[in-house]
């Protein structure tokens, strides 16, 4: 005959010094750990698509070569000026003109955006906050733990659609340049964390999903617009330089300015540090 | 030694809606605090901003001595959580082995694919696997299966007996009749009473049922001091006795008993008592 035991009661726990809480380094290394997970197949999947957007501009490049000069010409200047396609005479520079411009600026714009208010406000509109801020962590180290996950997975991205571009780019015999093509897909980086970083603000202040993405994204939109009227109307001339995408300009074309890198990375820092502040003080849904 | 949990006239206001009103209480270490109220009465409110997820209106919460919100990181690492509604990055998985194994979860499988009971053993374990000193649990056995739920009430007693202080917000009032040492009952968001389990139960009414073997009338048992109540069913009476049972014990010895039943009443109808007039006023 077998006896059932009840399991034996576990001992009193020792009267113990209470553990110290994790440092803040340790946490945003976590953190970005974390914020990475989700965010393990961007490379992949927005890298391949951004990158085989611009692998197929660069292949068109032979076919459309000679006849690009005609149709630059028939554009009127001031177009020219605006969307900076005075001189479509390389491959570089009609990958520049296509996409670097406007398409992935917009595109990894929504991203970086997108993976901050996921890790954040989406966070917790879907209730995972309620566990992760009942563990000894700051909020602000989640909120930069976002920022940077989004500018590691972001930096990913741009790889992936480098590679992409000059092995089709070469592949095709276009000639790309490897560098200049470096310059422009890095060029894109300062300024998507920028908005990213916009994102991060909003989030300390928003509940809502939407309006993160709402409010960062618009503000992109905006700032494009104004940019690209400001270059066309003397008038609004001015007011360019609050503007990212002025900052932003054509690393294809002028090379990378570490000032202007620093100035749209150092922005979405700011963001990220006043949004951590507001995001302290604000009620968790 | 200061109280695990001390709230001074905590006060959570939202903008649309009812929070919580200058609650106060106290939980002492190793105590099992049973937080009991209706849904929206505030329970999950309190526990929010215990945790410093919510700012409060005004009043203060401290936690082991620590204000909630200015010492959160000192007092996060000594609490562990469970929310009542445990969501997490559906394509987590976790280890845990020897919680997992007692609580048969599935730790492998991303949770996002888990039922909500599993769901929940998932959270417990999370709240647990780092010994904590406050254990704040929130409506923990909505989605545990009655073994579960067993298994988990024995979990929340070896946590006590190690010392552990445990917070848990239910309206099962079964579970922290089981459990509590002493039960906090919140209503329109005001702490309304709290009382030890063990006195709430001595100081309550008894339930008596009693069956003469002659005709007895019904009069006579009511004007007995403490009988409140009286009901005839079939060739017996019904009654709540309040207070001392001594004197309703003489007044029936008067004449032969045939039968008699005396109970105690459950937590849940002491618990409506405290809820009815109100339910009934409106």
């Amino acid at each position: 005959m077998s006896v059932a035991t009840a399991p034996a009661p576990a001992p009193p726990r020792a009267p113990a010094a209470p553990p110290p809480p994790p440092s803040a380094a340790r946490s945003l290394a976590v953190m970005v750990r974390w914020g990475l997970r989700p965010l393990r197949r961007a490379p992949l999947v927005w890298g391949g698509g951004v990158g085989a957007l611009c692998a197929l501009m660069a292949a068109m490049w032979p076919s459309i070569e000679d006849s690009m000069a005609d149709l630059m010409q028939s554009y009127p200047e001031s177009l020219r000026t605006a969307f900076g396609i005075e001189e479509l005479t390389t491959v570089e520079a009609y990958v520049d003109a296509e996409m670097l411009s406007l398409v992935i600026p917009f595109v990894l714009g929504f991203f970086a955006i997108r993976s901050v208010e996921r890790a954040v406000v989406g966070a917790e509109d879907r209730g995972h906050l309620d566990v992760l801020l009942a563990l000894p962590l700051r909020r602000a180290v989640l909120l930069v733990g976002a920022w940077l996950a989004a500018g590691a997975a972001l930096a990913g991205v741009l790889a992936v659609a480098w590679a992409l571009t000059w092995l089709v780019g070469t592949a095709a015999g276009t000639g790309i340049s490897a560098v200049t093509m470096a310059a422009g897909f890095a060029g894109v980086w300062p300024l998507a964390m920028c908005f990213a970083g916009l994102a991060a603000l909003v989030s300390g202040l928003a509940h809502r999903p939407a309006v993160v993405t709402g409010v960062a994204f618009g503000t992109l939109a905006a700032m494009y617009t104004v940019d690209l009227v400001g270059r066309l109307s003397e008038p609004v001339e001015p007011l360019r330089w609050a503007s990212a995408f002025h900052w932003y300009g054509s690393a294809v074309h002028d090379g990378i300015d570490p000032l202007h890198v620093l100035l749209l990375s150092g922005a979405g820092l700011a963001m990220v540090l006043v949004g951590a502040l507001l995001f302290e003080r604000r009620d968790v849904r | 030694m200061a109280p695990v949990v001390e709230t001074e006239r905590l006060t959570k206001r939202y903008r649309r809606g009812r929070g919580i009103e200058a609650l106060t209480l106290r939980v002492e270490r190793g105590e099992v605090f049973g937080f009991l109220g209706p849904n929206g009465a505030g329970k999950t409110t309190t526990i929010r901003t215990l945790l410093g997820l919510l700012r409060p209106t005004s009043g203060t919460a401290r936690l082991f001595g620590l204000d909630a919100r200015r010492d959160g990181l000192a007092v996060r690492a000594r609490t562990g959580n469970l929310p009542g509604e445990f969501a997490f990055a559906p394509r987590m998985s976790g280890r845990a082995p020897a919680l997992a194994e007692r609580l048969q979860a599935d730790l492998d499988r991303p949770i996002g694919e888990l039922s909500r009971g599993n769901r929940e053993k998932v959270g417990i374990i999370q709240a647990l696997f780092h010994a904590p000193d406050l254990l704040v649990l929130d409506e923990p056995t909505s989605g545990l299966d009655p073994i579960m739920q067993r298994e988990f009430l024995a979990l929340v007693g070896e946590e006590r007996a190690r010392g552990t202080t445990v917070f848990l917000s239910s309206h099962d009032l079964d579970e922290v009749q089981r459990v509590c040492d002493r039960v906090g009952m919140v209503r329109e968001g005001r702490l309304i009473a709290v009382e030890e389990v063990a006195r709430m139960r001595e100081r309550a009414h008894h339930e008596v049922r009693v069956r003469f073997a002659v005709p007895v009338h019904p009069e006579e048992v009511a004007a007995v001091p403490g009988v409140e109540g009286l009901r005839v069913e079939g060739d017996g009476l019904a009654f709540r006795a309040v207070g001392d049972l001594d004197p309703v014990v003489k007044a029936l010895a008067r004449h032969p008993v045939c039968d008699l039943e005396i109970t105690h009443p459950t937590l849940e109808e002491l618990f409506l008592r405290h809820y009815r007039p109100a339910e009934e006023g409106r």
